[in-house]
Parts: structure tokens; C-alpha cells; sequence
């Protein structure tokens, strides 16, 4: 019997050997190199030496301006974006479903923006960004102060925000939009009966009942703006300026992986403090939600 | 429905890695070229690109170094981004090139690895080293004393002016960096037009920051926030600020000096030899003329940049390798490869063959070379420079005092270096 069951668990194995493998080499080995990396001194070129150090990668997080300028920069980024997003995307949903004439239209059109890449999108915003580009010359038309987009501490950050919320928006539409497409008539029906107008109705029908989504929504929204990398790395040319203000966490971790020569070990450590980063911010947010059910 | 939206995008997915892959082999396949069959060696050439006179004329010194080496096939590779981690990463990877470009900033850093072949062991009378400038060799030494590298070209600073911006404003050329100042004044107007294009980088200030005694870099660390260095640089936030007779390039929407004075939004600007056919190509009728860099303090000083082949230490051909480097920085290829001007030879005696010190254009830039401070520091200078750049911006655009600003840059930066150990 014992026989039986292992020879059943073992054909299971071997049958499951080439998803797992992949898993092995692809996701979970690099999991625990990074890790095993994170506690290491590592120099890679010339004579390759690992040197374990114990928490000194971590310490050194404490004492590191940069690594808190980056984690500013991040967190402030992701307290405007995802909340502007989310609602955006929702207000899109919301119109494209209420039946509008040509709304297939407008549905791929508004769609467009996600299907670009982010990196083509990038350079196509510097040119716009410029300080003679398309953006500063509406501004002045309608008697508007311009920036100097890429070049001032100031803005640098918030043109990247504007460009982000434009582009990944869309994507969380579409999701949204499935979701309404399951809200039942009748609920909308039984608010009417109630005598509930058109904003009654999208806040206590609508929004309650896309709860699940949005909660998936957010979720997404955190992953992939904790993540930011490539927008500003383009924007800066990979040095996070002007003055630090466009130096992300990702981006940071980069510069000491690939730029600086012998910090892998600090780099690995910052990405992992990166993911209980996330990992928190996820956890808080299902806490806010009280969505268990679904993920 | 989903399925036929599945195969539409694998083959999508697939078709486009294929094109990739397609495209790849033209750029490899397209550059090898000329030679004989049999018993070859194959080098690996990487630099990054340059532009297309450029190319033909790298291209040209290595199809005449193939013509004398038949055996010899050099596979020439184009980085074209992010040259220096893409050189690290494969160099990590075992699967660096044999011969590759490397500037003088890095070289400190790398050398110090032991990723790169000590290059005296190959070195034949024949190849004359003391026909090298002394500084730019130097550049390449590591802290053994061995020479690592041997520099293909280099270019200084010069000052670039708008000649009928200044017959319109009737100013002279200035001598001095005080005359710079109020000449700057005159020719500006308003936010069309900026007396002086800088480039607020280390790089482009680190002669200017060092004029008045301070130093940039002490033992290996960074040390700009010395008072004398902050008096050095004062002028030139001053100028963005009170003056408001200089720019950086992207307020008035350019990429770079050289552009932005092109484009003439700036009368002066200060940059290198580059700068030269750039202009030629894209601003055929601009009247421009070049002098050597305004003197501070009554003492000449400029920057120089050079770049150099170095020899991978895990490459396997050696021997075809050396054959190739002593030909590209040897008097032959050096003196094809620098023919146009695109870049300064390095020996003296090709330079004096080539003349480029008569050439109007570029004289007072080849004049730079005696006074030059080439652009290297030790192994932290790419530590020093991220910091200071990124702080000295905030000063430049007025947004807190310049002593402030690169007090805390530096701090920023000994920390980063002490963490590094």
C-alpha cells in the first residue's frame, strides 16, 4: 500500500519534472542566490570572490542617503499613482458601459496607450516633456506657467507620474469593464425602484459590487509602481537625477548591481528589503479591503 | 475565438524574436568582410558606434589590418548602449571580446579587477612607446605600474563661439574667464539666447572646480566640498542665477552644448573636438570659430578625454589579439583611423605628420593637450561624479547655496565609497 502511494507520487513527480525544473532554475534558484548574494560581499570580475558578511548589507541600508531618497521618492510615487489610476480606470469603465453610441470606439482607442511599450512611451513623453516640446506650448496657450519638465528636481518625478497614470490606466479599465458587464440589471433595477440618481447608483451599486476587482487592482498597481525602473531610467539616463529625484528603488538597486563595481552583495540585499516592501504594502492593503476570499 | 487569439500571438511572439535574431547576424555578418580561408583566427573588436564617417573609417583601418594579417579575421561588435555594463556583465560572463575601447574614467576601477592583460610583455621597440603623449598613457597604468591600455585618440576643451553673435554684439573673444563673465552678459537675450551653454557635470567643471588650489578628490575620496573648489564653481551658478547669461541644454530644449549652440540658443559653449563634424553635418552654415579655453587665474587649463583598446585577460588568442591593438594604436592604424579629424591621434610623431595643430578649427584644441587634466581620478571617480552631478544641480538651478549642496554630495559619496570596502 505504502508502495503503491509512492509509486503514484512518483509518476506525479516525473510527470510534473519539466514544470518543475523550469520553476527550479528559473524562479526559485534565482530566489535563494539572490538571497545567499544578500548576506555575501561579492566581486564578480576578475577573480570572483563571495565573502560572507553577515547583516552588513543590511546595516548599511540604515546609513545609505541615497537608498532613503530612493525609498522616498518610490513610496510617494506610489501614494499618487495607484489611488489616481485605480479611479481613473474605474471612471473609464463606468463611462464606456453606460451605453454610449460608438463606445467599441472609444474602448480601443483608450486602450492604445497600454498596448505601446513603456520605453518607446518614455522617449515619445521626453520629446513632448522638452522644454519646447508639445506639452510646455498648451501650457502657454491657455496662459499656464511651463516647466522644464526633465531638468527641475521638482517636476521630474510628477512627468513621470502623469505619464504612468495615462499609460497603465487603460489596462486596469479593461478589467473593470468585465467586471461591471457582471453587475446585474436588476440590482440597478431595484436602486431605481428606490429612487436612486446616476451617482447613487454608480457609489452604492457599482462601487460596492466591483469591491473583489478593485482590490485586485490596487494590488497590481502596487507591484508595478513599487517596481518603477525604466521610465525614470530613461529619463535620467540611468543616474536617478536630476538631484536624486527621480532615483527609484529598482533603479538604485541597478546602479549598485551593474554600475558600481563589487556591491552585487547590497544590491541583492536592497532588492530584498524591496520585497518585504511589497510584501507589507500587499498585506496592509488586504487588511483595508477585508477581501480574503479571492486571492 | 481565444484559441485563434492564442496562435496569433505566439506567432507574433515568435516572429519578432526571429527578427531579431535575423537582424543580429546582418549587423555581425555585414562587417566581416576581406581575407583568406584557411587556419583562421577570429578576434572579437567591441566599441560602441560612432557615426557613420566614423564607422567607414574604423572599418577601413581594420580591413587594411586584415589585408596584412590574412589569417586574422576581426569580428567587429557594436555596443551601442550602456557600453560599460554591457563590457562587465560579459566580461562576468566569460564571454568578453578579446580587444575592447575603454575610457580613461573607468579604467582605474577595472584594471583593479584584474580583468584586463597587462600589455608590457607584448611591447617591441618597433612599437615606440615614448611616441605616446605621457598623460594620456598614464591614463592606462595601473597602481603595479604596468600599462594596461594604450589610448586610440583623445580630444580637450575648447571654447566654441558664435562668430556673428559676437560681430552683432561687438565683443571680442575672451581670454580670461572674467572677460567670459561679461562677454556672456552682452551677448545674452533674454531666454532666446544664452551668452554661455555649460554642461553642470563634473566631467565638463572638474579643471574649473580645481583652478583656485582646491582638489576634487583627495586619496581616493571625494573632497569638493572644499572651500576653495565652492569659490572655483560660484562663478559659474552666478552666472545661471544672477547674470542669467548661461544655460544648461535642456532649459532651452537641446540635448547637448554642442546642439544647443548649433541651434543658437547659446553664443559660446565650451566642448570637444566631437563637436566639430557634428556641427558640419547638422548646422552646415553655422560661422563658428574656436579658442582655447579662458584662462583662471591667469593659468590655462582644460580637460582632456581619451579612450583606449585593452586586451581581455581570459581571451584565448592573445597573440592575434596583441596583433590587432599594436595595429590600431600603432603609427599605421592610428594614422588612418585619425586622417579625418573625427579624433586627435595620440602618438606625437602622427600628429605632426597629420597637422592637425594648423588646422584652424581644431589647433586650439590640440593645444590643449600640454596643459590638459585628463579626465581620471582613481577607482571612486564614477562614485564622486554620480554624487557631485546630481547635488550640483540643485545649486545650479537656484535651489539651495552651492557650499550646501556639495557638502552633503559629498558626504553622500565617502559614504558610499566607505561602504563599498
Amino acid at each position: 500500500m505504502r508502495k503503491k502511494a509512492w509509486c503514484e507520487a512518483g509518476t506525479g513527480y516525473l510527470l510534473l519534472s519539466p514544470t518543475l525544473f523550469v520553476l527550479l532554475l528559473f524562479i526559485i534558484g534565482p530566489i535563494l542566490f539572490a538571497i545567499f548574494l544578500a548576506f555575501h560581499k561579492v566581486q564578480l570580475l576578475g577573480t570572483t570572490t563571495f565573502e560572507f558578511v553577515g547583516f552588513d548589507n543590511f546595516k548599511r541600508m540604515t546609513g545609505d542617503l541615497r537608498a532613503k531618497i530612493a525609498l522616498w521618492n518610490t513610496v510617494k510615487y506610489v501614494v499618487i499613482v495607484v489611488p489616481c489610476q485605480t479611479m481613473l480606470a474605474l471612471v473609464l469603465a463606468a463611462t464606456l458601459n453606460a451605453g454610449l453610441k460608438g463606445q467599441k470606439f472609444f474602448r480601443i482607442v483608450y486602450f492604445l496607450p497600454t498596448l505601446t511599450s513603456s520605453a518607446v512611451l518614455t522617449l515619445i513623453f521626453m520629446w513632448m516633456y522638452n522644454q519646447n516640446g508639445l506639452i510646455n506650448d498648451l501650457l502657454q496657450a491657455v496662459g499656464l506657467p511651463t516647466y522644464n519638465w526633465l531638468g527641475d528636481p521638482k517636476v521630474a518625478l510628477n512627468a513621470i507620474m502623469v505619464m504612468n497614470i495615462w499609460s497603465t490606466a487603460p489596462f486596469f479599465m479593461v478589467i473593470y469593464l468585465a467586471a461591471l458587464q457582471d453587475i446585474p440589471d436588476s440590482l440597478y433595477e431595484a436602486a431605481e425602484l428606490d429612487g436612486a440618481n446616476a451617482i447613487q447608483k454608480f457609489w452604492y451599486v457599482t462601487v460596492p459590487y466591483l469591491r473583489p476587482v478593485t482590490s485586485f487592482v490596487v494590488i497590481m498597481g502596487l507591484i508595478g509602481t513599487f517596481q518603477l525602473f525604466d521610465q525614470s531610467y530613461i529619463f535620467s539616463a540611468g543616474s536617478g537625477g536630476p538631484n536624486n529625484s527621480t532615483l527609484t528603488v529598482v533603479l538604485l538597486i541597478y546602479q549598485y548591481a551593474f554600475k558600481t563595481l563589487g556591491t552585487m552583495g547590497y544590491a541583492a540585499a536592497l532588492a530584498f528589503a524591496l520585497a518585504i516592501i511589497i510584501l507589507i504594502a500587499t498585506l496592509v492593503q488586504r487588511r483595508f479591503s477585508k477581501e480574503e476570499s479571492l486571492y | 475565438m481565444k484559441k485563434w487569439l492564442a496562435i496569433g500571438m505566439s506567432t507574433m511572439l515568435f516572429g519578432s524574436a526571429l527578427a531579431g535574431c535575423s537582424s543580429g547576424n546582418e549587423k555581425t555578418a555585414g562587417k566581416e568582410t576581406g581575407g583568406t580561408k584557411d587556419e583562421k583566427v577570429e578576434v572579437t573588436l567591441a566599441g560602441w558606434g560612432g557615426n557613420p564617417t566614423e564607422q567607414k573609417l574604423l572599418q577601413q583601418t581594420l580591413d587594411e589590418f586584415q589585408k596584412k594579417y590574412p589569417n586574422i579575421k576581426v569580428k567587429y561588435e557594436v555596443i551601442s548602449d550602456q557600453y560599460m555594463d554591457v563590457i562587465k556583465t560579459r566580461l562576468v560572463g566569460g564571454e568578453g571580446p578579446d580587444v575592447f575601447y575603454l575610457d580613461a574614467f573607468e579604467a582605474p576601477a577595472l584594471i583593479k579587477t584584474g580583468a584586463l592583460e597587462s600589455l608590457d610583455q607584448y611591447v617591441t621597440d618597433d612599437f615606440d612607446i615614448n611616441d605616446f603623449e605621457k598623460p594620456l598613457l598614464d591614463a592606462f597604468k595601473g597602481e603595479d605600474g604596468k600599462i594596461y591600455g594604450f589610448p586610440k585618440d583623445y580630444s580637450t576643451l575648447a571654447l566654441f563661439y558664435n562668430k556673428k553673435m559676437f560681430q552683432e554684439a561687438g565683443v571680442e573673444v575672451p581670454k580670461t574667464w572674467d572677460e567670459l563673465r561679461e562677454v556672456a552678459k552682452k551677448l545674452t537675450k533674454g531666454t532666446q539666447v544664452y551668452g554661455f551653454g555649460v554642461a553642470p557635470e563634473l566631467a565638463r567643471l572638474y579643471y574649473i572646480a580645481e583652478s583656485k588650489g582646491g582638489k576634487v578628490v583627495t586619496d581616493n575620496k571625494a573632497s569638493f566640498a572644499d572651500p576653495k573648489v565652492v569659490e572655483a564653481l560660484q562663478p559659474i551658478v552666478d552666472m545661471h542665477l544672477k547674470d542669467k547669461s548661461a544655460a544648461q541644454p535642456n532649459e532651452v530644449g537641446a540635448n547637448w552644448g554642442g546642439e544647443m549652440f548649433g541651434q543658437g540658443k547659446a553664443a559660446m559653449v565650451i566642448e570637444g573636438n566631437w563637436a566639430i563634424p557634428f556641427l558640419k553635418d547638422t548646422f552646415p552654415n553655422l560661422e563658428y570659430g574656436t579658442a582655447e579655453v579662458p584662462t583662471i587665474n591667469g593659468k590655462k587649463a582644460t580637460m582632456a578625454y581619451t579612450v583606449a583598446y585593452v586586451m581581455n585577460k581570459n581571451s584565448k588568442k592573445k597573440e592575434a589579439a596583441w596583433k590587432l591593438l599594436s595595429f590600431l594604436t600603432g603609427k599605421e592604424g592610428m594614422k588612418i583611423w585619425t586622417s579625418k579629424g573625427l579624433a586627435l591621434p595620440t602618438r606625437k610623431s602622427v600628429a605632426a605628420e597629420l597637422g592637425f595643430d594648423k588646422d584652424p578649427l581644431r589647433a586650439p584644441i590640440v593645444a590643449g593637450a600640454s596643459y590638459a587634466t585628463v579626465w581620471q581620478n582613481g577607482t571612486n571617480l564614477p562614485i564622486i561624479t554620480n554624487n557631485f552631478n546630481n547635488q550640483f544641480v540643485s545649486a545650479f538651478l537656484g535651489q539651495r547655496p552651492l557650499a550646501d549642496a556639495l557638502k552633503e554630495a559629498q558626504e553622500t559619496a565617502n559614504k558610499e565609497i566607505e561602504g563599498n570596502k
